[in-house]
């Protein structure tokens, strides 16, 4: 069993070549986030969502059993699109594979504050939102927490929440974060938190 | 599955209740509820020796094995963990909490804290022990919490008896199992809830408890409060805590949680073998298991008398031996026996060890119980990283004196 997934181990370290490539190509954003960064972004936004991320940090599995876990998790509702799931996978496959050791280093994390720093610099103040894109928004990203048309869950109820009314606050909470709440900014660009606002501007009781 | 939400008690409060767990989560390794500080019983807590954290999310942390040279694992120094983090206090303060008895009975009831009360009071002292502790020892890795060595932990459990409970709403002859539901909840809805149930005989045994108290304190909120199912001498996934819902059935309860997760291969696999359904069992008993509790891994020891302390337990049987080797298994010397035996509860065990010499040295363990069972070096691989246990083993450095 060693030997065979040492074997696997070894030729796993070629999988985000081969499996990130046309992924890489075919995202918009990828010129500026390297698959393992998006995926590390994704741990953030998408996992942690429910738990912390120390729980997949100590694993340490064959490919298999992570698509399995990736399967398991995107059938409990995790919030990843089938490329999204093979980006994770790969990149889970990569690092917590059975041969890893019981320090992993990971490549560089992304900086939210550079992030931030890179998109919002020189830009507009704040970018006005469209509601349409706001709803699938945050259908993708805050629903889980934040409950249906903004009714509140875990997370704090959202329709009509005074926040709302500053503009500036609300895009500084989503993109740093707040108590529970992870940051976006590494995940939301300035205009989709503005889309977001600005469909949740719109809900009534 | 609609028995599974108290009437009274909304989806969203619920949420709100998860919201509550992960406050609770964030707080770390200090879980000392405020009446458990009050009680003079417990003495002073390790302060040094916090719980180790594995998940801090919804939070599971293990107890250092030093905690273990104490026959009572103190409350704030007990292994904590679950799937969803504990409810918010206030759904299952005891103005709201209600605990429903429902299904395959001819009375269903509704309890309140004060109606358990009027049923006899029972006090039973118990390893309870997360299943995958140890899982981290298995080979190949299994998936799961890492737990070592600490997923473990001996309480006086006090409470009532289930049986009597199930006794006064009336048994159908259509009852063969309990189904278990406990106040805590997922993040999201999509994400199955953590049901569990037990065969009837379980239920009905009179050492079976309903528990309101651990070691002569309230519960406290991160291990079940108010009420939490006690099984002993079974694994603690039947141990649901934050109880709200008991359901006389005729089948297991369905769902991950009984159907997928917390199964034990019923025949021998192979390390890595995929397993077919139907040969996987519920995880029940305990197996037998001895823990070293000092001198601690690492530890720099002067050459001459060493006292090496441990604990040994097991499921539904008694602790018969527990043998020491330090010479890596090739002989072992029996250890002594110490302080309470209790069904249920953990042995405490001593042997006084002469080093001779010096360098690095490793002690070994392992306690052979009334039924048979021998720890074994390694345990049977599965795919759950179940029931490990292994011979324990700390390795340490003697120094000439």
């Amino acid at each position: 069993m060693r030997t065979r997934w040492g074997q696997r181990a070894g030729w796993l370290f070629l999988l985000p070549v081969i499996l990130l490539g046309p992924t890489w190509l075919a995202t918009g954003r990828a010129e500026e986030q390297p698959a393992d960064q998006q995926a590390q972004r994704l741990l953030a936004s998408r996992c942690a969502v429910c738990h912390s991320t120390d729980l997949i940090q100590q694993q340490r599995l064959p490919r298999d059993r992570w698509e399995a876990t990736v399967d398991k998790m995107v059938h409990w509702g995790a919030q990843l699109d089938k490329e999204e799931a093979a980006l994770l996978t790969a990149f889970l496959a990569t690092y917590f594979h059975p041969e890893a050791g019981p320090v992993v280093t990971l490549p560089a994390a992304p900086s939210i504050q550079a992030d931030q720093a890179g998109r919002e610099s020189g830009t507009a103040p704040a970018p006005g939102g469209a509601a349409a894109r706001g709803a699938a928004l945050y259908k993708q990203n805050c629903l889980a927490c934040h409950g249906e048309a903004g009714s509140g869950g875990v997370g704090p109820k959202l329709a009509h929440n005074p926040i709302l009314a500053q503009a500036d606050r609300f895009r500084t909470t989503v993109s740093q974060g707040r108590g529970a709440m992870p940051p976006w900014g590494a995940v939301l660009r300035p205009q989709e938190i503005a889309d977001i606002h600005a469909w949740l501007n719109t809900l009534r009781d | 599955m609609t028995n599974h939400e108290g009437p009274g008690i909304t989806r969203r409060r619920l949420l709100a209740g998860a919201a509550g767990g992960l406050a609770l989560a964030l707080t770390g390794g200090r879980l000392r509820s405020p009446a458990e500080a009050a009680d003079p019983g417990l003495g002073t807590p390790p302060t040094d020796q916090p719980l180790r954290t594995h998940v801090a999310r919804p939070l599971d942390a293990e107890t250092p094995p030093q905690v273990f040279t104490q026959y009572l694992t103190p409350n704030d120094r007990f292994f904590v963990r679950s799937h969803f983090g504990p409810p918010a206090p206030d759904l299952v303060a005891p103005s709201v909490w209600r605990l429903s008895v429902a299904g395959s009975v001819e009375r269903p009831l509704r309890l309140t804290l004060n109606d358990l009360s009027t049923f006899d009071e029972i006090t039973v002292t118990a390893v309870v022990q997360c299943s995958g502790n140890g899982r981290a020892f298995h080979r190949p890795k299994a998936p799961g919490v890492q737990w070592e060595k600490g997923a473990a932990g001996n309480a006086s459990w006090t409470g009532v008896r289930l049986r009597d409970v199930l006794q006064r709403a009336g048994l159908t002859a259509r009852a063969r199992h309990l189904q278990l539901q406990g106040a805590d909840r997922p993040v999201a809805a999509s994400v199955p809830l953590f049901t569990r149930s037990i065969p009837i005989e379980k239920a009905l045994h009179p050492d079976t408890i309903l528990a309101t108290r651990m070691n002569g304190a309230p519960l406290p909120l991160l291990h079940g409060a108010p009420l939490r199912l006690i099984t002993p001498g079974w694994m603690a996934d039947s141990c649901v805590k934050w109880l709200t819902n008991l359901t006389v059935q005729e089948e297991e309860a369905g769902g991950y949680y009984m159907q997928t997760a917390y199964r034990y291969p019923s025949r021998p696999v192979k390390p890595g073998e995929v397993i077919a359904p139907q040969d996987l069992k519920p995880v029940e008993a305990m197996v037998v298991k001895s823990l070293i509790a000092a001198p601690q891994q690492g530890a720099i020891l002067a050459s001459g008398a060493v006292m090496v302390q441990g604990v040994a337990w097991t499921g539904e049987g008694r602790i018969e031996k527990v043998e020491v080797s330090t010479d890596e298994g090739r002989t072992w010397e029996q250890a002594r026996l110490v302080g309470d035996e209790a069904p249920y509860a953990w042995r405490q065990w001593r042997f006084l060890w002469r080093t001779g010499g010096s360098g690095r040295r490793t002690i070994l363990c392992r306690a052979t119980d009334d039924r048979g069972q021998v720890q074994p070096m390694a345990s049977p691989w599965n795919p759950g990283g179940f029931l490990w246990n292994g011979w324990d083993h700390v390795q340490v450095q003697v120094r000439e004196a």
